[in-house]
Formats: structure tokens, sequence, C-alpha cells
């Protein structure tokens, strides 16, 4: 009764505040829940949940696997607008409905995609009792807000034990990697091919800053002895093994190939992807580039293999139609979004950590249609206050591939300046977030034409500039 | 051509919020003055002589991995550490690796940890955090002074013993203790802050400083550094005392 209640109550609020013009993605929820804190658990009963969680790439993976699952034949709910809490999860489960993304053909059944922040996971995870959790990576993430990291290793291990879920894990993240510990005949891992990692490691050997960036969990943490890496793909990513316990990255079901030729920075870069339970191989195309997109895909491939061999059972070839519907996604908003200006290019990426700020930078010093960075740093309370974090990211092995004009704005444009002149680079134009049109409007003008103005703005620095830009270019919802 | 060499103390363990910055700091500074730079990471296990640095740089860490190190810091280098600091070489620590110099740390649950006991302080762990951006006062000769900008985020209330010196006043912020005005600790060449980050990029005095009394140390009393660019530093500052000013900080 009390969940009917709620349920009502979360529908009424849902439908006037979209009346009155608002997203109304979390506070129909929140009301629910408090009606109810049962609700989550009876909304969610019956029903085919996944979830992700992990610190980088939640959004991006939320997204693939719901236009995968779309092009598979199945209706997709999602928290597609970034609620990720339990107040926009109950939302979604409530309210999604009236969003469903209908399936292309005939519906094989409905699918609610939930991107899961890795807190609230562990509480949110027995109610939801998902069918498959997957588990992108785990990085130092504002740690002024979210803490230890191996604290949040351990809220989600405590959110998956109370569930049956089949989790599709990162075998090469040590973090990640050990939550497949004692849970092994329910552990799908997800990696890039060992020894296909070795060789390109070795034709494409990474470029060393003055000191290397900022280690997460490098070390086991049963001997306390420094992890060996046979090859690493980035940060504490790759092939590591305990030389003390013997503990490693555990061999992938489903494992990535770097292609022959071009590179991960590029769209349409091709790269394999082995089943090896299954012996198939299938060679896809990197639709969102960026090399850490490969295990983007990689996991959203995993994902969808496994989640379909669950409800449809294991008969059919679900990997070779997961790959193929991997070949049909778009990226999520602020993640990888290009639009055209004239005959130029804007692309934002979002960097909230030192993670994607080092990603991005690298994807911007590989690509080839780079006209010019615009770097955004603000740190408003969603963006963490300190943003001492810049430091962590390693500026100077990229600094000579980065393009001629480099800008900085936001609330803390002076650090980004600084950090940036550290590195060996001048900065063309800088100012606070006031001048951040004025300085947009500059390196767009100042772009060669046929290239690409790349942004890397933080959360609150990308929303203000989302807000400029639908202003200024009438770019209607473009993210969506 | 002068020469320095850095130790920079479990980089692998001991980089919190952008401790690296502080290492980055010290080298590009004397890169700009065509100092020959060397950057020694001196991890669990790694060897430390007496003579090995010019300056030492020790961050903070997570508990889990400040855990790992504080064996071999306490036991194994403890010893080294404390010679090199009483003979004057150069040592900058910052958050965790400060309060390893003192005698102890007292966690809130009343268990002790026991640190190097290089100088004369100790540490006491409460529940609340002190988690703000921070303006101090440095005075590096006793007389002129500058306006420092950092960012703290710890646990841990320090306090100095008789006599020992701090290493600046506060203005804005909790610094040792939030109690007594104080600000980290300065011990011979060795300096201790809870401004984590990037304290050395944006405070390019006491960069200069530290690089001076480790280049006298190494080249003699007449030794004297070239000037050179700030690289922005001032105008980092300036906008953070501008925001701090205008109350967009947040005092946690
Ligand atoms: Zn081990």
């Amino acid at each position: 009764m009390r969940n009917k209640i709620a349920a009502a109550s979360a529908v009424i609020i849902r439908k006037t505040l979209r009346l009155m013009g608002k997203g109304a993605t979390t506070l129909p929820g929140k009301i629910a829940l408090k009606i109810s804190p049962d609700i989550i658990r009876s909304k969610a009963s019956g029903k085919n949940i996944i979830t992700i969680t992990g610190t980088n790439g939640k959004t991006t993976t939320s997204h693939m696997i719901s236009d995968m699952l779309n092009t598979l034949g199945y209706d997709v709910i999602n928290n597609i607008s970034g609620a990720n809490l339990a107040s926009g999860i109950a939302t979604t489960l409530i309210c999604g409905r009236e969003e469903v993304k209908k399936a292309k053909g005939d519906s094989k059944g409905l699918v609610y995609v939930l991107e899961t922040d890795e807190a609230a996971f562990a509480k949110i995870a027995k109610p939801l009792s998902p069918k498959v959790c997957v588990v992108t990576n785990l990085f130092r993430d504002q740690l002024d807000r979210y803490g230890e990291l191996t604290h949040t290793r351990d809220l989600i291990a405590g959110g998956i034990d109370g569930t049956s879920a089949t989790l599709v894990i990162n075998s090469d993240d040590s973090l990640v990697a050990s939550l497949g510990i004692g849970r092994e005949d329910r552990s799908v891992f997800f990696g890039m091919d060992k020894k296909a990692l070795i060789s390109y490691e070795k034709d494409h050997p990474a470029k060393k800053g003055i000191i290397p960036p900022s280690a997460d969990a490098v070390f086991c943490p049963e001997c306390k002895v420094r992890y060996e890496y046979k090859a690493r793909t980035y940060g504490h990513l790759g092939d590591f093994y305990c030389p003390s316990c013997g503990r490693k990255s555990p061999d992938p079901r489903f494992a990535a190939i770097y292609g022959e030729e071009g590179n991960p920075a590029f769209e349409g870069y091709k790269f394999s992807i082995k089943d090896t339970k299954n012996g198939l191989m299938e060679e896809v195309p990197l639709k969102i580039p960026g090399s850490h997109n490969i295990y983007n895909t990689l996991g959203c491939v995993a994902a969808v293999t496994v989640l379909t061999e669950k409800m449809e059972g294991e008969k059919e070839d679900h990997f070779e139609k997961a790959c193929d519907a991997s070949s049909e996604v778009k990226a999520a908003f602020g993640r990888m979004e290009k639009f055209k200006v004239k005959d130029k290019e804007v692309c934002i990426l979002l960097v909230k950590n030192p993670a994607g700020l080092d990603r991005s930078l690298q994807f911007v010093a590989d690509s080839k249609d780079t006209g010019c960075l615009y770097l955004l740093l603000n740190s408003n309370f969603a963006d963490g206050k300190d943003v001492s974090w810049i430091w962590d990211v390693d500026f100077e092995s990229k600094a000579e591939d980065l393009p001629e004009n480099i800008y900085v704005s936001g609330q803390r444009y002076a650090d980004m300046n600084l950090r940036v002149r550290y590195c060996g680079r001048d900065v063309r134009e800088k100012g606070d977030e006031t001048h951040m049109k004025e300085i947009f409007d500059k390196a767009l003008s100042e772009c060669p034409s046929g290239k690409c103005v790349y942004i890397l703005p933080n959360y609150t620095s990308m929303l203000a500039l989302r807000a400029m830009l639908v202003k200024e270019f009438g770019i209607k919802d473009f993210w969506k | 051509m002068e020469k320095i060499v850095i130790g920079h103390f479990y980089p692998d363990l001991l980089n919190l919020y952008g401790d690296r910055g502080n290492v980055l700091a010290l080298a590009v500074r004397s890169r700009l003055r065509d100092i020959e730079v060397e950057i020694r990471n001196i991890s669990v296990g790694d060897d430390l002589k007496e003579g090995d640095i010019d300056i030492g740089f020790i961050g903070g860490g997570q508990d889990s991995e400040q855990n790992i190190m504080s064996d071999d810091l306490v036991k194994v280098k403890g010893p080294v550490i404390k010679s090199m600091i009483e003979s004057g070489t150069v040592f900058f620590t910052v958050c965790g690796g400060y309060q390893m110099l003192g005698k102890y740390y007292k966690e809130h649950d009343g268990k002790v940890i026991e640190c190097l006991g290089a100088i004369d302080l100790y540490t006491e762990g409460e529940k609340e955090r002190f988690i703000n951006d921070t303006v101090y006062e440095f005075s590096p000769d006793g007389k002129s002074s500058v306006t420092c900008v950092g960012f703290e985020n710890h646990s841990g209330r320090t306090y100095l013993g008789e006599g020992v010196m701090p290493f600046m006043k506060v203005v804005k912020g909790h610094g040792n203790n939030g109690k007594d005005g104080t600000e980290g600790v300065r011990y011979k060449n060795t300096f201790g802050t809870y401004s984590h980050g990037s304290f050395l990029p944006k405070n390019p005095e006491v960069t200069d400083l530290l690089l001076e009394l480790a280049l006298k140390r190494k080249y003699g009393e007449d030794y004297i550094l070239k000037p050179i660019d700030d690289l922005g530093a001032k105008e980092a500052r300036e906008a953070a005392l501008k925001y701090i000013e205008t109350g967009k900080e947040q005092m946690i």
C-alpha cells in the first residue's frame, strides 16, 4: 500500500514539474523514498536490470549499452540524464515508462540500464537485485568528496554481496579485478589481450614526463609489495602481477586486440574482440575515439553478451550480435560529442579527475584534426573544492604534442594557466568564468578551418559552457 | 653547471592531492636556471645514504598506502633521514609526510602510531577534517613577509614542542591544529606543511628558498639564485586570494 502511494506521489510530482519545464530526474524519487523506503525493491522486483558503476566511463558505457540493446530488439529505460544516486534511480524505476526507448523492430522485452554512483551502489544494489553489474575502473576521484579508493572498492563489494548478479569487471584494473576474488563462479572479466598488449607497448612506447604521474593501487594489498607489470595501458591498468603472492590480472573471457593500422584516437579505428569462451573473434570499429574507449566498448560488448545470454539462453550467437550492435552507438552528453560551426568543429570532453584529464589530453595530442585546446576549471562543490588534482596529471609527457594555441578559463583559470605554463607551454588567452564566452569566440576564430576546437571542461564549467553554446548557436539538445 | 638531486620519497604511495606538483616546481625552477636536475625516486626497498640527495620531498598518502610505507620510513630509512635533517639537508614535507617527522600520531580511537621523531612535535587525529582554501604569512628572514596560498585537507591536529618554530602564520584556514594560529614547522632546513598540491608551484618564493638553501649548502654561502619568470604563479595567487575574499571558497 505504502509503495503504491509512494509511486503515485512520484508520478504526480513528475508530471507537475514537467509541466513547469523541469527535468524532474531526482525529486520524484526522493519523495517516493521518503514515503516508502522499500520503493526501489518493490519497483525493481521481476525486472531486467543492469547496473554500471566505476570511476570513469559510467555514462559512456550506460549510453552504449542502451543503444546496443535497442539495436538488438529490446526496449530500454535508463537514467541517462546522469541522475545516478538512489533518488534518480527510484525516479527512473517509477516514472521511466513514459520515456521508453523503443526497440528497432519487435520488442524482445524491457531492460533497465542504470548508471549507479559507487557509494549509492553499496546501498541500492540489494533492493535492485540486478542481473548484471558492470564495474568499469577505479581511479582517484575528488578524494575530498569520495574518500579513499580502497574504501570505494569495499563499498562496491558490499553492494555486490547483496545480489546474485553476474559481474562484468575489468581484469586490467587490480582494484576492480579483486572484486572477483571469492566470487569466481559469477565473475566475467574483460581486458586487453595480454600478448597483444605487450607487443603493442613495444611498438608504441609511452612518452615519459619529468616525473611519473601519481599512481593509484600499484601495491598488492595482501603483501604490501609493488605489483610488477608486463605491460600497461594507462594509469594503473595493465597486465599486473604480485611477485610475492602471485596474484595477477585474470585472463579475460572478452579480450581486446589492438588493430594493425591507425590510431585509437581516430573514429572508426578497427580493433578486434575475442570471446575466448566460445573461440570467436570479431573486428569492430571504435565508434567513440580515444584509447580508453577500447575498454568502454569492450565492457559493453561483454555486458550485452552476458545479459542477453542470461535473458535468452546461451544457444544463440550473442557475442557476434553484440559486436555488430556496438558499431551503431553514439557518444553521450559531454563525452566526445562533436558539432559543426561553419567550416570548423567543436568537441567537448568532460574531465572530472586526473585519469580523465590525462586520457583527454592524450587524445587531443594524438588527434589529427586538433586546431586548438580550451581548458575550463571550476571549483564548485560538485567539482570538488580542491583543484590540486590537476598537478597529478602528467601534462609534461604530452606538452610538445598539444596544439599551438591553448586557452584557459573558469573560476580557477589561473591555476590551470600555471599548470600549463609549468609543462613548458604558453597560454594564448586566459580569463575567469566571466570571460568564458569571449575566449571561446577567440579560440573558434583562431582555429584553422577544417580543424576542431577541443574543449576540456570539468563538471560545472561544462554546464556553463553548454548553456552558452545552446544560447549562442541555438544548438538544441545536441547532447541527447 | 650546477646540479641538484631531488629525492622524491614514496612517489608511488605518497601522492595525494597533487603533491607531485611540489617536486615539479623544484625541478622546473631549477631547469629554468640551467641547473641540472636529477629526480631520484626513493620508495619501499630502495637504498638511501646520507649525501645521496640535496633536497628531499615527502608527501601525504591515503591511510592504506601510508600503512604500506610507514615501517620502511620509520624503521629502515628513519635513522638516515634523521641524521640528514640534523646535518641540514633540505626537506620539504606535506601532510602525512610532515606528521611522520614528529614523535607520534595518535588516532582518534586512541591507537598510537610511532613516527620518526626527527622534530619535537606530535599529532592527534580527530573526526572532523579541515578541508579548505588557506592563506598564510611567511617570513623567510624574520623581517619581510610573503602572503602564501594553499589548500589543506587533514584530520590530524599537530602541536609543536616548546621553542619549535612554525613554518608560517595562519591568515585564513586552520593550520596545524585550528587553535594556535601556527602552520607547519621549520627546523634547520626542514619544512613541514598541511598545504597540499600546488603549494610550491603557486608560492615560488618558498620554492626558491628551498633551492637556495640546498645550493648554498652544496656550492658555498656565496651562491645566489638567478631571478626567473614566475610562470603565472603570482596571478594564480592573486586569483585564489580574490576567490577566497569574495566568499566563493567553502570553509568546512
Ligand atoms: Zn601479493
